[in-house]
């Protein structure tokens, strides 16, 4: 069990030595029981930080953010910045410094073990209040308490946990500086890829009447791109307004955009951004969730990386984020790679 | 056209230079009839095809694509094909997954001396996607 | 980008490719493309009219790009863009659409090949219309070759290069060169002695001024490409220095560990401390690391104390090495099939059933028996012994499927080495067909059967096992439809020749391809049987597939005549199709670096930069790209794009 006093004390502490510029972590939002990202500077503020069932937010995107921010202030860091992150967002890390974002010594990872928990999904968690607002989300043992006008509700974590969290085995951030809770690796509430296996028992045609429908809702909002820490480039392959202009950036260059697909949000197109979407994360994505909770017409996203991920685990033995110097999955193989699907 | 005329698949075959596309040379050479529904784009490497082909390729209109090179241990560029077997993989598998038939996508190795087997290849993709249809999952809308 | 002004050539190929292809249609349907300012077809395109008219009109058109609708570009390419650098243009601004072997030669149907022709011609139209200008690149050529492998594929190649005045660094495994030939007696036909005709090129390797030499060396690494390799060489410590060492021999007399003779075959046991040969170059022994007590004089240091010329030294350590060259040969030789694969024939763990090698040792004067032909069970004279030919060789459906081509005639050789020593033996020969193709080959075969009283019968064995002290031979003559059961004193197989332990990997090391079989693949089975696929690198010798000496010593000298040629240039022109990165949308993220099969990008600055004398164009580095930031140059993401597109219109 962690003991949220020592992560405001670590996070207080590093501050008031100067040994980081900033501490990225949790604190208690505006909307009721849900946290919020929190990027605190003044030791002071380090009591507002929070560890709770309503952390899903995988912080790394802020070092993303952050990377881009001091990129165009031209300026360098003059310290390393701190996180709070949990095992997924901790891979996510991972692979940002397997691909050169930044460098180890650019981070101090305060990792956080999920132990035998994980995050809340609001969308389980709903009917279970019947509507009633929480206020409050804290771990006990196996179980989330959530305060409500009504009192007390404690609620046994399995029921309304994120699937991700349940099928989750590494929820121990390997990669830290400074790790709270145990490590639980290996832990198992549920079989990996579980709910992707019940989507996938359905034969092709089904799949698909499932998919086109999801398809159909998208708005093309990108809330799922921007969430995501590990859709970083400046211009995304598929969209090409974001299309950096640079000094360096040549007449040809602007001419010589390719158009994969079009902006309008139709079918066909919301299809094709979503699966490029998903090879272009296949080995990158750790499972933390956030485009799949983003999504405001709920695209079941995760399912598509989730099945990269399997494919990419059961077929090349491939974990993302596993360590820093390890290979990425689509610029290398295995002599063992299958290939039976090939004529 | 008149409405009479069967359906013909539109397919896209990524041939690599040093193999398949010299394959396909020579099924010309010894004259191998094979159906006219494959459309040759050469590229250097089978490693050379980007997953966004495929994706595109459907996007505007293809009925079944097709990626071709050297068999494992042949490549021109050693490990070309290994890299394009494994994206391969998962270009395919994503395909599958999101109801995609799995025929309509094929990847076959075919060197330089199998000009029959590149033919025996095309002929047996045309086949395979004449009952499934034209494609029109990932086929861009086009407003009339 | 100003629009370019393309001219479309459109060839009939006689009726090669009009007869099937409305070529009229598929120039109509050319004209209509925007960039296009010019078309025009002709019966032959090629010819010298043909190529006249399109230097004419591109001159007179002021074209700026080309495509010439024809057949496949393996064929013309080159001469269109000679043709269009004539007319003043670039050559690299000239594609070629292949409307013939992918089209009209496999396409009866008119409407639909036409209709193809005419995709395959939109697309490269779309193609070319942005293609940038290129030119070749030159790259100074590294005047020094490697060879690998010091057998005598190696040393005919290192001797060969070397005289013609290029500097050879040859590279060998073992502790001496000499390879398998060294371990022969006799070679056929004429049954002079392998080491009498070796051991003078062995010294003279050694001696050569232009020859460097790596011994106990294995290959590890090569990064760059013809004209300019840089190869690692991982020397293992032998702990004796050769210049020190005067092989006196009483190292080994007090050594106490002793293991199996891998250079006698297993016949015969060596100490921890040893000398492969009386004849090895270089003429030094070796500490074996892993057989000694622990290489400490606390331990045991007996040699070291014996060592008058203080050669032995603990301490040494591997040694990486680093040359550059501007070709390699690869000499890297066989190895026999593994005789466990054949549990019918013992497996390898029947007594006095030998392969061809150690029988080689046996008949040799400086192998275990001094040249005396004594079966290992007991050292008595064998006097029936049964040769079987073929054994995994021509056995698709167990073993190797090819014809090991040099057993034959080995056999007879051994045949009649045993009779010469043995005169009152009996020598059987079990074959499946007698293949003695080559200079005085066949005449050889005779002299075994008739002078020699060589006993040959056609068919196969099914089974050895040990029975009564000999060994029992269960097979059949298939010519009487006999089966025969001989009680054999010794029995010799003649076992496939398999690539040498280690081939798979060294080809991954060079990057060079193998065949089914796994021997190393030559670049075209008829016009380039001494090139690898990979450019600046030639094979020799059995590492290519099986062959006798003189075939090997010709096939050396033939790869060393191309290494010359080679290495004659001051510097190479390669094709400009190589990778480029778009800096903006790079994010260093090093996946091309990873993907890059020839170490060509490294990250600098945050960024991918391309060695231009390293990449082969391959593109890798350009699907493995999520933000389509590095591209093939003249095979961009963006002309891709468009083919497609033009494919799907």
């Amino acid at each position: 069990m962690i003991n949220l006093q020592d992560i405001r004390d670590t996070a207080r502490d590093m501050l008031a030595k100067g040994e980081v510029r900033a501490v990225i972590g949790y604190r208690r939002g505006s909307r009721g029981m849900l946290a919020e990202p929190a990027f605190i500077t003044d030791p002071a503020q380090a009591d507002e930080l929070v560890w709770d069932p309503t952390c899903f937010h995988n912080l790394s995107l802020y070092l993303v953010e952050d990377r881009k921010f001091l990129a165009h202030l031209r300026k360098t860091a003059n310290a390393p910045i701190a996180i709070v992150a949990k095992g997924c967002d901790a891979r996510s890390i991972v692979v940002l410094m397997q691909e050169h974002y930044f460098k180890r010594e650019d981070v101090y990872i305060i990792g956080v073990s999920c132990e035998g928990s994980g995050v809340v999904d609001e969308r389980k968690l709903a009917p279970r209040l019947n509507g009633i607002q929480a206020t409050n989300a804290a771990f006990d043992g196996d179980d989330f308490v959530f305060t409500t006008a009504e009192g007390e509700k404690r609620i046994p974590a399995c029921e309304v946990m994120a699937d991700r969290c349940l099928e989750c085995r590494n929820p121990f951030p390997k990669e830290h500086n400074l790790a709270f809770g145990e490590d639980k690796t290996g832990r198992k509430l549920a079989e990996p890829f579980a709910a992707l296996t019940r989507f996938e028992a359905q034969g092709a045609g089904q799949r698909w009447d499932s998919w086109s429908r999801h398809f159909d809702r998208c708005i093309r909002c990108f809330a799922c791109r921007s969430v995501c820490p590990m859709c970083y480039c400046d211009e995304c392959v598929v969209d090409s307004i974001t299309f950096p202009v640079t000094a360096e950036t040549t007449a040809d260059e602007k001419a010589n955009r390719i158009k994969w697909i079009e902006r309008s949000a139709t079918r066909s197109e919301n299809i094709t951004y979503l699966m490029t979407r998903a090879m272009h994360l296949a080995g990158r994505c750790t499972d933390c969730g956030e485009c799949e909770r983003a999504c405001p017409v709920n695209v079941p996203i995760r399912m598509l990386n989730n099945k990269m991920e399997r494919e990419a685990r059961e077929k090349f033995g491939f974990e993302p984020g596993a360590s820093i110097g390890g290979p990425s999955l689509v610029a290398t193989f295995l002599d063992t790679d299958p290939g039976d699907f090939i004529r | 056209m008149s409405e009479q005329q069967p359906y013909e698949p539109r397919i896209v075959a990524f041939l690599c230079k040093w193999c398949s596309s010299a394959g396909s040379d020579l099924a010309g050479v010894s004259r191998i009839q094979y159906p006219a529904n494959a459309t040759p784009i050469t590229i250097p490497c089978t490693g050379a095809v980007s997953p966004m082909y495929i994706l595109s390729a459907f996007n505007k209109g293809a009925d079944g694509v097709l990626v071709s090179g050297c068999h494992i241990g042949d490549c021109h560029y050693i490990e070309g094909n290994y890299l394009a077997r494994r994206k391969m993989h998962l270009t395919m598998e994503l395909l599958k997954f999101i109801g995609v038939e799995q025929n309509r996508f094929r990847m076959s190795w075919v060197s330089a001396a199998e000009g029959a087997k590149f033919a025996q290849v095309v002929t047996d993709f045309v086949n395979d996607l004449r009952p499934l249809g034209p494609q029109d999952k990932l086929k861009k809308a086009v407003r009339t | 980008m100003t629009k370019k002004r393309t001219g479309v050539f459109v060839c009939h190929c006689g009726t090669n490719i009009a007869a099937t292809v409305d070529v009229a249609k598929v120039a109509k349907e050319m004209a209509g493309e925007d960039t296009v300012a010019f078309t025009q077809e002709y019966v032959y395109m090629c010819s010298e009219p043909g190529q006249e008219s399109v230097v004419q009109a591109i001159k007179d058109n002021k074209l700026d790009s080309v495509v010439v609708t024809c057949c496949s570009p393996n064929l013309h390419e080159k001469t269109f863009r000679d043709n269009a650098k004539r007319a003043g243009i670039n050559n690299f601004t000239c594609e070629i659409a292949n409307i013939r072997e992918q089209c009209s030669w496999v396409h009866n149907d008119k409407a639909k090949g036409t209709e193809k022709a005419i995709k395959i011609s939109r697309s490269v139209v779309r193609r070319v219309n942005r293609n940038q200008p290129l030119d070749s690149i030159a790259v100074n050529v590294t005047r020094r070759a490697m060879v690998i492998g010091g057998g005598i594929a190696g040393i005919q190649a290192a001797l060969d290069i070397a005289n013609a005045g290029v500097e050879v660094v040859l590279v060998e495994k073992q502790a001496t060169l000499g390879g398998r030939m060294l371990q022969l007696s006799e070679t056929f036909p004429t049954l002079d002695c392998s080491q009498c005709v070796l051991s003078p090129k062995m010294v003279e390797v050694n001696r050569h001024p232009n020859i460097k030499l790596h011994t106990y060396s294995d290959v590890q690494e090569l990064a760059g490409s013809v004209g300019n390799f840089r190869v690692k060489i991982n020397k293992r410590p032998t702990f004796v220095d050769p210049d020190k060492c005067k092989i006196c021999d009483h190292c080994t007399v007090v050594c106490p560990v002793v293991v199996p003779n891998e250079y006698e075959l297993n016949l015969t046991a060596r100490r921890a401390i040893y000398i492969p040969y009386a004849q090895a170059i270089p003429a030094s022994f070796t500490l074996d690391e892993e057989a000694c007590l622990g290489l400490n004089p606390i331990v045991c240091g007996k040699c070291k104390d014996v060592c008058e010329p203080d050669a032995i030294n603990y301490d040494m350590r591997p040694e990486t090495v680093t040359e550059d060259v501007g070709a390699i040969v690869v000499a890297t030789g066989f190895d026999l099939y593994d005789q466990a694969n054949m549990p019918e024939l013992g497996g390898g763990q029947i007594e006095d059933v030998l392969d061809g090698l150690q029988f080689e040792r046996l008949c040799s004067a400086s192998g275990a028996t001094k040249g005396h032909v004594l079966r290992p069970s007991d050292h008595t004279e064998p006097k029936n012994v049964v040769f079987i030919q073929c054994v995994g060789s021509r056995d698709p459906a167990k073993h190797c499927a090819y014809c090991s081509k040099i057993c034959c005639m080995y056999t007879a050789k051994h045949a009649q080495l045993y009779k010469h020593h043995v005169p009152d033996g009996r020598a059987y020969v079990f074959y499946i067909d007698i293949r003695s193709g080559g200079k005085g080959y066949e005449e050889f075969v005779q002299r075994t059967m008739e002078d020699d009283d060589t006993l040959y019968l056609r068919g196969r064995v099914s089974k050895l096992y040990r029975h009564n002290g000999k060994v029992r031979v269960m097979g059949t003559d298939t010519l009487t439809g006999q089966n025969v059961e001989i009680d054999a004193d010794m029995v010799v197989l003649a076992l496939a020749m398999v690539p040498s332990k280690g081939t798979a990997e060294i080809a991954k090391t060079l990057k060079v391809g193998r065949d089914n079989d796994g021997f190393m693949a030559e670049a075209h089975p008829k016009l380039k049987p001494v090139e690898s696929v990979t450019g600046g690198i030639f094979l020799a010798g059995a590492a290519q597939a099986p062959k006798d000496i003189p075939e090997t010593v010709a096939q050396a000298g033939a790869a060393a005549a191309k290494v010359i040629a080679l290495l004659s240039q001051t510097t190479l022109n390669r094709p400009p199709l190589i990778a480029k990165v778009r800096r903006s949308h790079c994010t260093g993220c090093g996946m091309c670096v990873e993907a890059c099969p020839f170490i060509a990008i490294r990250l600098e600055g945050g960024k991918a930069v391309v060695n231009e004398a390293l990449c082969e164009g391959c593109g890798s580095c350009s699907a493995t790209c999520l933000r389509a930031a590095i591209d093939v140059k003249n095979v961009t993401q963006l002309q891709i794009h468009e083919m497609i597109e033009a494919c799907l219109a």
